[in-house]
């Protein structure tokens, strides 16, 4: 009889915290929301954010789950196909359209466009582009970067050259100037002059450094319809040349199977988000920003942008898109702009997000950054990106030598990628 | 504790021997549960995909038949990935076996300091996989690394992992690095198996030292080659942490085996169905060769008693 107590014991224990767990789980709901930084600065303003929507919503917690950038694609496909889908998080445009076409994202027009408090009409409708459609609102841009030139001064001055921000100030901040100065940097400092976005331009951050080049000269990757390759364009084919000139004629470029740094100090230039800032807090060299240069099609800005979203297969879908139009609301954009350029003008427009990058000079923001955002071009999106990026990429591997023949190379990637565009 | 004894012992259908069973199975079971859970049913699971049309991303799943497999036929990057495979394992097995039973008959003798050797082979196995590649990726860039010192000898180094061949030669030396020390290791153990007697009497009889190593200790090493062989080729065919992070399967897919691929089919399309059909002839080869060996080890390994 004593023997047996303890087992009855224990199931009576157990079916009560069953039912305990119930009902708890009845009244609590708990949001799971993925982002892709593991930043602490950041980490504690969602967390704040989380806090006061908490004060409201007191049965809701939100929990920020950190998935690192290079495995972000995969983890969220598998968590969102598991049996505890994540409710909301973040989404890059290069995922936006294959997950929106798969119908993985939740529609949240009536808490966001058809909810007056919300002030849809404040967010910038070009910004907006790849969220809108079928009458819906799939997401809310909440960082829109523009690509920027980062130059490191000492260099500058060390070779008597002007630096970029006082060329764009003139009017003289061309890729023509942009090209003299790393070639001088180089011949008389021995220090690389410019560095591709990432130092991958070879590798996965090919079709960044396209966008930003051959835009810059009046073409582009593709069209965008996504339904033609736009590579083998005269226009294009004379930025692609222009850049190979750059490493393997004038060795002014930091060349494939080198790896040098900007942040290093082993480069003058290279191409940045904003957000590229916060790792320059440490370098023992001053620095700056300015836009990119102009090109033979004059200026053209680019952005790349992330999301906030909330998905399809979440277990409480209306609570997480209400948090997902609270944390983009009037007063949560202006908390995130310190880190994030926001696409709501009121915000864009006012003291406050000039103010808010302690690692940019407000004057820097003000030129450069807020005209870019707001007249940026998105960079390339297709619903077939990943087949895309592994076939094109794939195909100009071939360029990266002294060798390399663009037109040749041109032509077999738009071939490659093509036969997904269809 | 005199009742509980007697109370186990009544005849309620249970004999000693058979409760002797269900102990051992319950003693197992924590180990065959795990197996059974993670390993068997998502290889059984590898399988059934295999026949499907699967999305990871659409959540979709309609049965395909054998469309997956036709699929391959079509696929010049699986064609491609598949020689990449095969090539990295041509080079990295002999690499690998012979360099391991030749560092492992240098460092198998008694003087001095030769636990200190054995040590700097073994370092890189007990290194991370990816600190290692990392490292590596660093040493072989065109301009620094590996070419200064070939260019002190005046030889201008080639941009390893820029140009295909080059670069799957670096991936295969650099992952041959890592891995020789654990077949050293292997091959110490089976060398310090032999009975030193062995080889008295051969020298006794007047072998040479060549005599000796081919007639004594190479046949007593027979089992320990065909297992290192064996891990080596599965070892060679599963690569990818390596590729990943020195080359990304570049140039031109150069590198890119097909560990490889399926990842990218798997988790970069979403297209689960064809990755798990890509898995399973990734298993059939490694099958078919393990069995190739198995035949082999029959004729050619005397010292085993079946």
């Amino acid at each position: 009889m004593i023997k047996k107590l303890p087992l009855r014991f224990l199931a009576l224990l157990f079916a009560l915290s069953l039912m305990t767990g119930m009902t708890l789980g009845q009244d609590t709901i708990n949001l799971r929301f993925t982002v892709w930084t593991g930043n602490e600065a950041h980490l504690a303003m969602l967390n704040g954010i989380a806090a006061a929507y908490q004060e409201t919503n007191p049965n809701v917690t939100v929990t920020f789950v950190t998935i690192p950038f290079a495995d972000y694609q995969t983890k969220l496909a598998i968590e969102l196909s598991g049996s505890n889908p994540f409710d909301a998080g973040w989404m890059p445009e290069s995922l936006a359209v294959p997950f929106l076409e798969a119908g993985t994202l939740l529609d949240l027009s009536s808490v966001t466009r058809d909810n007056p408090d919300y002030n849809f009409a404040d967010l910038s409708e070009a910004a907006m582009s790849l969220y809108l459609r079928d009458d819906g609102v799939f997401g809310i841009p909440f960082s829109t970067s523009p690509e920027l030139i980062y130059f490191n001064r000492d260099l500058f001055e060390a070779a008597g050259l002007e630096t970029p921000d006082v060329l764009q100030e003139n009017d003289a901040w061309t890729w023509d100037a942009l090209r003299a100065a790393a070639k001088t940097i180089k011949d008389t400092t021995d220090v690389y002059g410019f560095q591709s976005h990432g130092q991958s331009i070879y590798n996965i951050h090919l079709w960044h450094n396209l966008a930003a080049l051959t835009r810059a000269f009046g073409g582009d990757i593709w069209n965008a319809e996504g339904t033609d390759c736009l590579l083998d364009t005269a226009e294009s084919r004379a930025a692609i040349q222009f850049y190979h000139d750059m490493v393997f004629v004038d060795g002014s470029t930091v060349p494939p199977g080198t790896e040098a740094d900007f942040s290093a100090g082993s480069a003058a230039m290279t191409i940045g988000f904003l957000s590229q800032s916060a790792r320059l807090g440490e370098v023992s060299f001053e620095w700056g920003i300015a836009r990119l240069p102009e090109g033979p099609a004059g200026y053209v800005s680019v952005i790349g942008q992330s999301s906030i979203v909330a998905f399809q297969n979440s277990r409480n879908p209306e609570v997480a898109a209400d948090f997902v139009a609270f944390i983009t609301n009037q007063q949560n954009v202006e908390t995130m702009a310190q880190f994030f350029p926001p696409i709501r003008a009121s915000v864009l427009n006012s003291g406050a997000f000039a103010n808010a990058n302690p690692a940019v000079a407000p004057e820097a923001l003000e030129t450069s950054v807020v005209p870019s955002i707001l007249n940026g071009s998105l960079l390339p999106t297709h619903v077939e990106f990943p087949k895309i990026d592994l076939a094109g990429r794939a195909a100009f591997d071939a360029l990266w030598n002294p060798e390399g023949d663009v037109e040749a190379v041109t032509t077999a990637a738009c071939e490659a990628i093509e036969a997904f565009m269809q | 504790m005199i009742s509980n004894l007697q109370r186990e012992n009544l005849p309620s259908g249970m004999s000693l021997k058979r409760r002797d069973e269900i102990y051992g199975y319950l003693f197992i079971a924590p180990q065959m549960i795990g197996f059974l859970l993670f390993v068997l049913g998502p290889l059984i699971a590898v399988f059934v995909f295999s026949f499907q049309d699967r999305n990871l991303l659409l959540g979709q799943i309609t049965f395909a038949g054998i469309d997956n497999y036709q699929a391959m036929f079509k696929d010049a990057l699986f064609t491609k990935t598949l020689q990449n495979s095969l090539i990295f394992t041509a080079g990295l097995v002999p690499l690998n076996v012979l360099g391991g039973l030749f560092i492992a008959l240098l460092l198998s003798g008694n003087l001095r300091g030769m636990i200190f050797f054995r040590a700097i082979f073994f370092l890189p196995v007990i290194t991370s996989a990816a600190a290692w590649a990392i490292v590596w990726r660093f040493l072989l860039q065109s301009e620094s690394g590996v070419n200064t010192f070939l260019q002190a000898v005046g030889i201008d180094g080639p941009n390893w992992l820029q140009e295909p061949n080059w670069a799957m030669v670096s991936v295969i030396v650099t992952r041959a690095l890592k891995g020789v020390g654990i077949n050293m290791i292997i091959f110490l153990a089976a060398i310090k198996n032999i009975p030193q007697d062995y080889q008295e009497a051969a020298r006794v009889d007047g072998a040479t030292g060549w005599q000796v190593f081919r007639r004594i200790t190479m046949p007593l090493l027979a089992p320990a080659v065909f297992l290192v062989t064996v891990l080596t080729i599965i070892g060679a065919l599963k690569v990818f942490d390596t590729i990943f992070l020195m080359t990304n399967g570049g140039p031109s897919n150069g590198t890119m085996v097909l560990v490889y691929y399926i990842y990218y089919q798997g988790f970069q399309f979403f297209e689960t169905g064809y990755a798990s059909a890509l898995s399973v002839v990734l298993f059939l080869v490694m099958f078919i060769l393990t069995l190739i060996q198995w035949q082999l080890r029959r004729r050619f390994v005397f010292d085993e008693q079946e």
